[in-house]
């Protein structure tokens, strides 16, 4: 019987992305040595957010309030607006600790091969919050690759006409890396993009 | 068994964390799927190799019958990031890759729609008009796959059109263009010019070292990209061209 309890468990657990069925029996049975506080705080956790996680109406972040905890914090600098292409991409600049402005969040990224058209992302909404005033700069940090170039440049076209500044994250070499293994489109990069000392 | 070959990527899909299943056009092998462990990380030594439209020479490993090998490197010949760089001009590139990854079978060597591909894109990286390489393109590629739409005699009684005539009738659903006789009860033909129809045979005979030299009035162009256009989305039972 208890087996079963067992095995439906890591059933559920092998759904989960990079979860194979060797990983899933682990966490299952480190689940079951948890004590039940813990056991019980994981599982509200997970109910939790499958309850309370809603899109922020303002950034399109995953939040549990509208708007978001970003959004209405005023410390924030409001005229600052980092473009991103999925709220996990907020995690990650949030956890630098540089960045005090807003985000927006696009919610994907053009893609002509998987019929992802502007319609389709939240650049009518992005449109709107510059229209509606107190932008200064738009920081566009999409993904430095095919599909977050392209939306990066089409957000730029359509932004132009606005007075405001639009500035792109820049590319380089990662830190700790060695320029002989750089290949010749992120060492172009990095050379166009160099900057005085 | 470790197998090299120069190849350009016609797409890349993401697969669990940070891997990507790359499908390329090789020289030696036609199209394949292979999975590039970790490229996303960026300490990878893929870098930007595994972008559309790079042109590279890869190596990868699998058994013969292995269904995704396994991509162990990649060096870039010519990354083509210009092209890429723009979503309109991405977008009629990916008409191209789109007939590979529509038509091509896997793992059928394809060398001559591979070099086809090669050229075009040297070609379109450096002229600023790519219409009329797209258009060759479109064309040679679908004479190679065997189906390219018949201009040259009615595909019903099988005369050759009338050399006198201004305008011919070219039906989507036969593939071909239809005399006056045999298309009496028909309805809405595609119209084509005496001139596309003449210009439809040149492109079949030029070879791909003299396309940048055709000046063909831009009517031409447009009327023949629209009806090679009609005829790929016909084949495919889908919408081919995508809506900007």
């Amino acid at each position: 019987m208890a087996y079963n309890i067992i095995d439906e468990l890591i059933n559920n657990l092998t759904k989960l992305p990079g979860i194979g069925r060797k990983t899933a029996q682990r966490l299952s049975f480190f689940i079951l040595n948890m004590s039940d506080d813990e056991a019980k705080k994981l599982a509200a956790a997970i109910i939790n957010l499958k309850e309370k996680a809603r899109f922020c109406s303002v950034c399109f972040n995953i939040a549990d309030k509208d708007p978001c905890d970003i959004c209405s914090d005023p410390s924030r600098n409001k005229g600052k607006i980092c473009v991103v292409e999925e709220p996990s991409n907020i995690l990650a600049i949030e956890r630098t600790k540089t960045f005090k402005g807003l985000y927006h969040v696009l919610l994907g990224a053009l893609s002509p091969s998987d019929g992802i058209t502007p319609e389709r992302l939240k650049i009518q909404e992005l449109l709107q919050r510059i229209k509606s005033g107190g932008i200064e700069e738009v920081i566009l940090a999409t993904n430095p690759n095919t599909k977050g170039e392209i939306t990066a440049r089409y957000i730029k076209d359509i932004l132009k006409e606005y007075d405001i500044k639009i500035t792109r994250i820049a590319y380089g070499l990662p830190i700790g890396s060695d320029i002989e293994f750089a290949d010749e489109v992120t060492l172009t990069k990095s050379l166009e993009g160099r900057r005085d000392m | 068994m470790i197998k090299r070959t120069e190849a350009i990527v016609l797409k890349n899909k993401p697969f669990a964390d940070a891997d990507l299943i790359v499908t390329y056009l090789t020289r030696k092998y036609g199209l394949i799927n292979v999975h590039a462990k970790s490229p996303k990380k960026i300490k990878s030594r893929f870098g930007s190799s595994l972008e559309p439209l790079t042109y590279s020479n890869i190596s990868f490993f699998g058994k013969e019958d292995a269904s995704l090998p396994r991509l162990i490197q990649s060096d870039i010949i010519n990354p083509f990031q210009p092209l890429r760089e723009d979503f309109s001009s991405l977008t009629k590139i990916y008409e191209m890759l789109k007939l590979c990854l529509t038509f091509l079978p896997e793992r059928e060597p394809a060398e001559e729609v591979f070099i086809l591909l090669l050229n075009t894109l040297l070609k379109i990286g450096a002229n600023s008009d790519s219409k009329i390489f797209r258009l060759y393109y479109k064309i040679r590629f679908l004479d190679i796959a065997g189906l390219l739409p018949s201009l040259d005699i009615c595909g019903r009684c099988g005369t050759p059109p009338d050399t006198n005539r201004r305008h011919y009738l070219f039906y989507i659903a036969d593939g071909s263009i239809i005399c006056n006789n045999c298309a009496k009860n028909e309805r809405n033909p595609f119209i084509l010019s005496k001139g596309s129809l003449n210009f439809f045979g040149s492109i079949l005979r030029w070879n791909h070292s003299s396309v940048d030299r055709i000046k063909a009035p831009e009517k031409l162009i447009s009327e023949l990209l629209e009806l090679i256009n009609s005829h790929i989305n016909y084949i495919i039972g889908s919408k081919f061209v995508p809506k900007l």
